[in-house]
Order: C-alpha cells, then sequence, then structure tokens
C-alpha cells in the first residue's frame, strides 16, 4: 500500500514534472542549445562575425594537434590543475585541523583566511599584479629591504615559474572557502570516536589518518571536486595578469579558446579546442568522482 | 611529558597559522594602507599607513560613478539570487521527489552543466541574444546568471530535499492541499539552509562577476562594479596610479566585507552547508 | 498516454506564450530603464517627447584604451556633442584591448552593437575595417563630408570593395622617445644609423644607465620596435612585400626580410640593451619607468604621447625618433590611425554622421579639442601647423613618402601574436630561434589565410 502510494504517483504525480520546466526552458535555451552550436562550429571555418562560413570536416581538430597549441595549453591546464588541487587542499584541510583544535582567537584567523574569497577576480589580478611587479612590486620592495637583490625577482616574467605565479593567486583565494568546508566536515565528527582513539593511545597523526580523514571523506570529494572543475576552467589570472604569456607559457585550455575565438577571429578552431576541452572535463570529473566514491566505499 | 609535547604542538600550530595569516593579509593590508594616502604620495607602499587621507577614495568615488555601479551591482545580484532560489527549488522539486530514471536523467542533465565556463559558449549566447531580440541592458547578464547557476544549485537543492521526510509531503496531500501548496508552504520553507547556502555562494559570484556584464552590458549607466573596475586595467601597472586604485579596489569589495563582518555566521555555515549536505 | 502528451504540449504551449511574454516584456522594462536615466543624467535637457522629431536619442559609442582624467572621448566628445546637439547623448564607453575585442564581438553576434565602434586600418586587430565591412557590419560613410579634405592614404587605408567604412584619426607614428638629457650627459646625438643606433646603446649601457625599456609583459609592444625595423629593412627593398605574402610569392621565412627583422630586434635584448624583466613589466609600467628617468629610451606610438610625457619622478625633455634601422637613409613607420566607423544597424544613421561631420570638420570645438590631445598627427584644418615639433622629423619623411605602414595593417589578424608568442620564447632563453619564429609566421599567415 505504502509503496504503491509513493511509486504510483498520487502524492508525486507525474504533472510534478511542470516544475522543471522554467529551469529547463532557460537551461536548454540558454545553455544547452549554445553548446550544441559550437559543436557545429568545431567543424567550420567560421571567424565569428562573418555568417557565410563553409563546412571544413575535422581540419579544425586536426590544425590544434599538429600545431603542438592543444598539447600545450592542455599541459599547462593539467599543470594548474593538479597543483592547485594539492595545494588548495592540503592547505586548506590543515588550517582546518588547526583551527578545530582548542585555540584563541579562532574567528580571527578564519577571518583573515577566508577574506580573499570575497574579491572579484578583476580585483585579485589588480592586486597581485602589484605584489608581483618587478622592481617597485610588493615582493620586490620586501627583498630589497631585508637586503635581497629585489631587481632580480620577475616571477610573472619567467617562463617557468610564471604559472605557478597565477596558480599562487588562485590557491590564495580559494584556500579560505576550502577550510571553511572542510572545517565543517571536522565538525560533524562525533567527539567520542575521537576520544576512544585517544584511550587505545592513537598518536595525534594516526587520529587524523585512521579516524577524521576517513569520517570526513565526503567533504573531501566535493573540495577535490570543486578544485578539480575550478583548475580545469582556469581563465582568469591567465587572461587579467600575463594574458597567457611569457611567450605561450600560462595559456591554459581556456585562455587559448578565448584568444583562438577573439583575438585571431577563428571561431571554428575555438570550438574544436572547446570540444575537446569539453570531453576532457567531463572525463577527468567523472573518473575523479568514481575513484573518490570506491575510496568512500573502501574508508 | 605529554604535556610537554602538546604545548610544543601548540606553539607549532599558533606559528603556522600566524605566519599563514601574515603572508595571506599583508597584499590587503598595503591596499589598504595605500589607498589612505593622497594620490600624488609615492612613498614605498611597504611604509604602513603613514597617511589618513580620504582623497583617493573621493577620485576613486567619482572616477568610478560608485553609487550607480553600487546599484546596478546590487539590483543583478539580489535579482538573480531571488530568480535563482525560485526556478532552481521547483526544479529539484520533481529531480528529488519523482524516483525513476527520467528524474535522474535530469539530474544529471543539469550537474552536466556545471563543467562548461563561459567563455566556451559566449559567441553562439550573444547570437540567441541576438535571435530572440534581448536587448543589452542591465537585466541581460541577470538571465545568464540565472542560467549558469542552474546546475549548481539544482545540485544543492535536489541533495537537501531528499533529507526532507516524505511523510510530512503525505500528510498534506491527505489534507488535500495542491501540488503548488505543499511545495510552497510545505517544503520550500524546509530548505532554509540550503536557501541561505545558494544566496551566500551564488550571490558572491554574481557580484564579483565581470564576464557577463562586461560582454552584455553596454551602456555605462548600467555597468555593476566589476566592470567598472575593467575601465582601470591598462592603469594597473603605473604606480602614478596606484593609490587611486587601491582605493578603488577597497570600494569594490567594500560592499560584500560588510556584508561578511554583519552575517559571519550565516556566511560560514551556508559556504560549508552547501557543500557538505549537497 | 495520449491523454498525457496531449495535456504536456499544452502545457508547453501555454508556457510558450509566457515566455513570448516575458520576451516582449523585456525590452519595454529597458527601455522605461533607459528613459528615466535619461531624463536623470539630463536633467537640463527638455523632457523627452516621443512624437517630436527632434526626439532626445542616446547614440552609444566604443573605443579601446583607456580613460584618463579629462579624456577626450569619454569626456570631452559627449560633453561638446551635447553643446551642438542637444537633443543627442552620446555615451562612450572606454575597455582595455581585450575586453574592446571581446565586447565587440559579442555585441555584433548579438545584434547590440554601439553606434560608434573604433575600427582599425585595414586588417589590423580583430576590429579590422575590412573584416568587419565584408561581413556587413559597417556603414557605407562614403558620403562623410570631410573625407576629401582628409585625403587618400586616410581613405584608402578604411575602405572595402570601393567605399569608405571607417573614420582616420589622423596619422600615427611609431618611434623612439628618448631622454633629452641623459644623451647630452652622455654627448650622444640623435642616431642616423642602426651601428650609430647600437653605438648610442652600448655608450648609455656602460654609463650605467638602462638603454631601452620595454612593457612586454604586454606582449603587443614588440610590435612598436619590429615595425620600425621592418619599415627600414622590407618595404623599401619591396613595398608589395605583404601583398605577396597573400598571394605566395613571398614569404616570412624569404632570407633578408624578417629573419633579418627579427635578429637585429633580437640583439638588442641579448646585449642587455632592452631591460632584462621586460617580460614581466607592462606597458604602462615601463611608459612610467621611461618617464620617471629609469631608461634612456623607449619604443612607442604618438598614440601614448602624453602619458610619455607627462610629468615623472625626475624633470627632463623628451625627443623622439624614428630609429635608423638600417646604414642608409631612414624610413619612419607611420600610418593613418584607427577610427570610428558606424555600426550598420544603427537606428540613427543621419544623427551619427552629423556627429562624425561635426568632429571631423577640421575647425569645430570637437575637432580642436582632438587635435589638442596631441596624441595624433592632424594632416589638416585646426593644429595641422601646430604638431608638436617632435614629429617634425617624421612629418617631413611622410611627405617624402618615405614612410611604411604598420605590417599588421597588412596581415590577418592572429599572426601578429604568433610573432609576439615566440619573439617572447626567444628573448625568455627558451631556445626558440629565428627561423622557428619565421616558420611559425608564416604557418600561422598560411592557417588564417586559409580560412
Amino acid at each position: 500500500m505504502r509503496k504503491k502510494l509513493r511509486g504510483a504517483s498520487l502524492v508525486m504525480p507525474d504533472r510534478m514534472y511542470l516544475f522543471v520546466v522554467p529551469a529547463l526552458l532557460l537551461f536548454l535555451v540558454f545553455w544547452v542549445y549554445p553548446v550544441l552550436q559550437m559543436f557545429f562550429y568545431s567543424v567550420t571555418n567560421f571567424n565569428g562575425i562573418d555568417y557565410n562560413y563553409d563546412f571544413v570536416g575535422i581540419k579544425n581538430f586536426r590544425r590544434i594537434l599538429e600545431d603542438g597549441s592543444l598539447v600545450n595549453a592542455t599541459k599547462n591546464t593539467l599543470i594548474y590543475t593538479v597543483v592547485n588541487v594539492l595545494c588548495t587542499n592540503v592547505l586548506g584541510l590543515v588550517l582546518a585541523l588547526l583551527l578545530n583544535l582548542s585555540i584563541k582567537a579562532k574567528g580571527l584567523f578564519r577571518t583573515i583566511c577566508y577574506i580573499p574569497a570575497l574579491f572579484s577576480a578583476i580585483v585579485v589580478g589588480f592586486i597581485w599584479s602589484y605584489v608581483y611587479m618587478p622592481g617597485s612590486g610588493m615582493i620586490s620592495s620586501v627583498m630589497d629591504t631585508i637586503g635581497l637583490d629585489g631587481s632580480s625577482f620577475n616571477l610573472i616574467g619567467n617562463f617557468k615559474w610564471a604559472l605557478y605565479g597565477i596558480i599562487i593567486v588562485d590557491i590564495w583565494k580559494n584556500v579560505g572557502t576550502t577550510m571553511i568546508i572542510y572545517l565543517a566536515g571536522l565538525q560533524t565528527i562525533d567527539e567520542s570516536l575521537v576520544e576512544a582513539g585517544k584511550i587505545d593511545g592513537a598518536s595525534e597523526w594516526e587520529l587524523i589518518r585512521k579516524i577524521k580523514l576517513p569520517l570526513i571523506s565526503a567533504t573531501i570529494t566535493i573540495n577535490v571536486v570543486l578544485s578539480i572543475i575550478g583548475g580545469l576552467k582556469a581563465f582568469d589570472y591567465a587572461f587579467i595578469m600575463t594574458n597567457g604569456g611569457p611567450g605561450k607559457s600560462t595559456q591554459t585550455l581556456m585562455f587559448v579558446i578565448f584568444q583562438t575565438a577573439f583575438n585571431n577571429q577563428m571561431m571554428g578552431k575555438a570550438s574544436a579546442y572547446s570540444v575537446v576541452s569539453f570531453v576532457l572535463i567531463i572525463a577527468i570529473t567523472i573518473g575523479m568522482l568514481i575513484f573518490m566514491n570506491k575510496r568512500e566505499v573502501e574508508l | 611529558m605529554k604535556n610537554g609535547k602538546l604545548k610544543a604542538g601548540t606553539i607549532a600550530a599558533y606559528l603556522f597559522l600566524i605566519i599563514y595569516s601574515v603572508v595571506s593579509i599583508s597584499p590587503l593590508v598595503i591596499v589598504l594602507s595605500s589607498s589612505f594616502r593622497k594620490p600624488e604620495n609615492m612613498t614605498s607602499p611597504l611604509k604602513l599607513f603613514i597617511e589618513f587621507s580620504m582623497e583617493s577614495y573621493r577620485t576613486a568615488f567619482t572616477k568610478m560613478g560608485f553609487m550607480t555601479e553600487f546599484a546596478n551591482s546590487l539590483i543583478t545580484t539580489a535579482g538573480s539570487v531571488i530568480v535563482i532560489v525560485l526556478i532552481a527549488t521547483m526544479a529539484s522539486y520533481p529531480i528529488a521527489r519523482i524516483k525513476r530514471k527520467s528524474s535522474r536523467f535530469l539530474y544529471y542533465f543539469f550537474i552536466a552543466g556545471l563543467v562548461i565556463p563561459a567563455q566556451m559558449v559566449i559567441v553562439p549566447v550573444a547570437q540567441v541574444f541576438g535571435r530572440l531580440n534581448i536587448p543589452n541592458s542591465r537585466f541581460t547578464p541577470m538571465i545568464m546568471f540565472i542560467t549558469c547557476s542552474l546546475p549548481f544549485s539544482t545540485f544543492l537543492f535536489t541533495g537537501f530535499m531528499k533529507g526532507v521526510p516524505v511523510e510530512i509531503e503525505e500528510v498534506a496531500y491527505m489534507e488535500g492541499a495542491s501540488l503548488w501548496t505543499r511545495y510552497f508552504k510545505v517544503v520550500f520553507p524546509l530548505l532554509k539552509p540550503a536557501t541561505v547556502s545558494c544566496v551566500i555562494t551564488q550571490g558572491l559570484w554574481i557580484w564579483n562577476d565581470y564576464f557577463f556584464p562586461m560582454v552584455f552590458v553596454s551602456k555605462r549607466a548600467h555597468y555593476s562594479l566589476p566592470v567598472g573596475m575593467i575601465q582601470f586595467l591598462g592603469d594597473k601597472e603605473n604606480p602614478a596610479q596606484w593609490n587611486v586604485l587601491f582605493a578603488s579596489c577597497v570600494l569594490c569589495a567594500l560592499p560584500l566585507i560588510v556584508v561578511f563582518m554583519l552575517l559571519q555566521k550565516q556566511f560560514v555555515n551556508g559556504i560549508a552547508a552547501g557543500a557538505v549536505k549537497g | 498516454m495520449k491523454k498525457k502528451m496531449i495535456s504536456l504540449l499544452l502545457a508547453c504551449s501555454m508556457l510558450g506564450t509566457l515566455i513570448t511574454g516575458c520576451g516582449s516584456a523585456e525590452p519595454a522594462t529597458s527601455d522605461g530603464g533607459a528613459a528615466t536615466q535619461q531624463t536623470t543624467e539630463t536633467a537640463k535637457a527638455d523632457t523627452p517627447d516621443n512624437a517630436s522629431s527632434d526626439e532626445q536619442i542616446t547614440l552609444t559609442m566604443m573605443f579601446s584604451g583607456v580613460a584618463t582624467e579629462g579624456d577626450f572621448e569619454t569626456e570631452v566628445l559627449p560633453k561638446l556633442v551635447k553643446e551642438k546637439f542637444p537633443n543627442i547623448d552620446l555615451e562612450v564607453t572606454k575597455l582595455p584591448d581585450d575586453q574592446y575585442y571581446t565586447a565587440l564581438k559579442t555585441k555584433l553576434a548579438s545584434g547590440e552593437c554601439p553606434d560608434i565602434i573604433l575600427v582599425q586600418p585595414k586588417y589590423a586587430g580583430s576590429n579590422s575595417v575590412i573584416e568587419l565591412a565584408k561581413a556587413g557590419y559597417l556603414l557605407d560613410v562614403s558620403d562623410l563630408e570631410f573625407l576629401d579634405k582628409a585625403g587618400d592614404a586616410a581613405k584608402e587605408a578604411f575602405s572595402y570593395d570601393g567605399k569608405v567604412y571607417g573614420v582616420a584619426q589622423g596619422v600615427s607614428i611609431l618611434g623612439t622617445y628618448y631622454n633629452k638629457k641623459m644623451f647630452e650627459d652622455n654627448n650622444l646625438t640623435v642616431p642616423k644609423t642602426w651601428d650609430e643606433f647600437l653605438n648610442c646603446c652600448e655608450v648609455l649601457k656602460n654609463a650605467g644607465i638602462q638603454p631601452i625599456v620595454m612593457g612586454d609583459k604586454d606582449a603587443y609592444v614588440m610590435q612598436f620596435g619590429l615595425y620600425q625595423i621592418a619599415a627600414n629593412e622590407i618595404y623599401p627593398q619591396n613595398g608589395n612585400y605583404d601583398d605577396q605574402l597573400r598571394t605566395g610569392e613571398t614569404h616570412f621565412t624569404d632570407e633578408g626580410t624578417w629573419d633579418k627583422v627579427l635578429s637585429m630586434y633580437g640583439e638588442l635584448y641579448e646585449k642587455g640593451y632592452v631591460i632584462d624583466s621586460s617580460l614581466g613589466l607592462g606597458a604602462a609600467q615601463s611608459i612610467q619607468m621611461f618617464v620617471d628617468g629609469e631608461a634612456a629610451m623607449t619604443f612607442d606610438g604618438s598614440f601614448n604621447a602624453s602619458a610619455l610625457c607627462a610629468a615623472g619622478a625626475v624633470d627632463f625633455e623628451r625627443g623622439y625618433f624614428p630609429l635608423p634601422a638600417v646604414n642608409g637613409d631612414t624610413y619612419a613607420s607611420m600610418a593613418p590611425g584607427g577610427g570610428p566607423a558606424v555600426y550598420s544597424g544603427t537606428k540613427h544613421p543621419d544623427e551619427v554622421k552629423a556627429i562624425l561631420n561635426y568632429w571631423f570638420d577640421g575647425e569645430s570645438p570637437v575637432y580642436q579639442a582632438f587635435a589638442s590631445t596631441g596624441n595624433v598627427l592632424i594632416t589638416y584644418g585646426y593644429g595641422a601647423d601646430q604638431n608638436d615639433p617632435m614629429y617634425d622629423e617624421f612629418m617631413s619623411l611622410y611627405n617624402q613618402g618615405k614612410a611604411w605602414y604598420w605590417c599588421n595593417q597588412a596581415w590577418p589578424a592572429g599572426t601578429e601574436n604568433e610573432m609576439e608568442a615566440l619573439f617572447g620564447s626567444m628573448i625568455g632563453g627558451q631556445g626558440t630561434t629565428v627561423p622557428d619564429i619565421t616558420n611559425g609566421m608564416q604557418n600561422k599567415l598560411e592557417e588564417l589565410l586559409d580560412q
């Protein structure tokens, strides 16, 4: 009887689906349709302004593979993602674990860590352009004050380090949010479990590894997935701070898509990048979710 | 012995927290300190708080057209968030309640939108606007904010709604309540934590986003705060402009900082609730 | 089942009307918004009267660049236009270059383009007049009255298919700004040949002065030096070099063309004449360093003259010379500057043209204010004889026909990005060689032409 009540659409009739319609319409018209359109453009030579374009088959895809730009951008994006995920989560988790101890001025520390998250990427880009500026920027000036050669500091102009320079900015902005989510996860842990572990003589490290981490595995999953998506979508600081440079060293996938479409007027080629990125992002996200879910069960 | 070890650990914890906090906050402190200088004061910004003048703020305030931009940001953010909460909760209702493949499909269909960045589809989106004759105004970016927010918001509300016991609705059903009444009077009020979370995370993002307003707003009078900031972008490395720029940075973030300080608890719980429950 | 389908269809069609309802309501709200904003903004003006012919209208204009204090486009122009045409409110937006391209393209795609936009001559950049005109986005403005005064070069640069689609804002120069005081202190005179130029750099460097500062973090500034060299090394030998690139008769990889240009410019970095940290410096910061007397020279355009001549930490006189990138006669790199064009979808073509006619008539207050910005060389009307003496040497070269356009005006947009990225890799010590750059440029060119 009960089963019937639920399943047989008396309480929950199919009419309920009408509730989805406004959201679905918006989503279809302004998101799904443009995405499909983009898939279509990837096999044309559309330049973004002139609608007399031709069908060119897989030429755009062959091109981005052959000229090495896809490999470069994918490599940069993956480095960005891995470093971002590791640093944001490790730092966020450590801060959360420390703030979960009984320490003073907890609220103050929490606020300080979180404040960068309130700033717009535009403003953050401004501020860090100053921080990194060679010669008279913050880091250079600090180096000068403590007797180092500040003029030698040129992170953003350096091919090897510019990418890490912008990753640091992203980490700085996001650690606070990650930390707050971990903190909330930690606060759901039943104190008695930790106490029991202490009585059994577990060290602080063992408590963390054997009890706390497994208990917040769902939180870890969500944080990792969020920062993976954030990393794969990396665009803001390459756009605002380095413009993909020096050379092509900070060109991420999203940046290349943007530049190809808007500076080089090759909407078709940009769409080909988009399709590849789309597949890549979906594959990585799903892979990650499956992996994490499995781990959660094992733990 | 054990006590000593614990103490060392606590000291290390404080040390780590203090070092991290100082490093993390120092750029912002310099920004704040420099913003209180007169525009022409170009001594090293590392000398903190050597002058207190509102002149840079005054310049930034007028140059940005702060009040207009602030009003636009407020309208855009508030308007978008209200609509998002409304249609995302509505969408989540059947997705959470109907236990069939069709609803699961809808769920993943929406979530898949989470992974698509706006840069990728902006030109086709603009074409849709053109075809539908939607003019550029301060309301145009809102359409995109609402659309782009749907994946996350639906995900969040569906997660929450699954935790709302079905029995409550069964009672309402027995009492003859219509679907709409049940949704609005019974289910919606129970979603308050998720709603707070949605308002905070999405509001934060919309307030700070520069991409859609930059692309879909034509008139200066319709600019939001971050788009107003873009106008300064070219000036960003010009030391002669720093103090004014820093003042405008502070002005741009100030409304959110004030809200955060006032509603700190809701903020912290809201951000966490979104992630932990969803 | 069937019943379900019908009810679903019904629901859909109902929603359909709902949506169209929303759709038609949207413009109304935004129009209302615009109207209120108009009245509040122009408190002095009469209340808008929709029926009459001199109805209050708002025209929009979008330019690239950074609005400065008392900016001509964003502040002076709207005010003067309002004085002449009380019924027209001109709203001007200035966006930094990249944001400008993005905004322009999406606004074109959505059919919501500002009435007046900035376009570049020939093929230059993402807002090149030829590409935009070809796609039908620009209004034919061949009938503007002042065009004949502006001269054939200016008309030619903004023509497509025999019609004029844009207005040149005077002539812009790429040259070398130098600190006269530093030159005098080191007994240097303006170099006339490449060897003399290298010698200048060497002397300055030995005196402990940074000879050249460039803001290569904004990679477009690399063009400022490279095009000056190309104007001396490539076009005097073959004036059709760029046209022939399109037909395949010439290639970037041809010996003695771009390989030479790139290695000459690269030499300046290799020898440390250009500041080491250039890749980390932004364009504005490099200008500031020049103004503060931290370097003796910088390659930049006349369009940045006011920033480069602004007061800095030290006082000194500025000079400007064409880079003598050859041991022979020097050629200048000068071109009609980018300028306003009219969006073909504008609702007020006559009013927009009236504004342009007024702006460029050679004598109106707008023209005078425009001429006084000092950022372009005026070729006719008010101020044509009063260009900054700094530009005299360029003007005389121009009049002798010893001036060449900027290379990217003849290239498909995007070629220069590849050049900049690869040149950046070379000076950043990434093992990129000159042949790598010319090959990359050639490949990019072929790819872009293939579109």
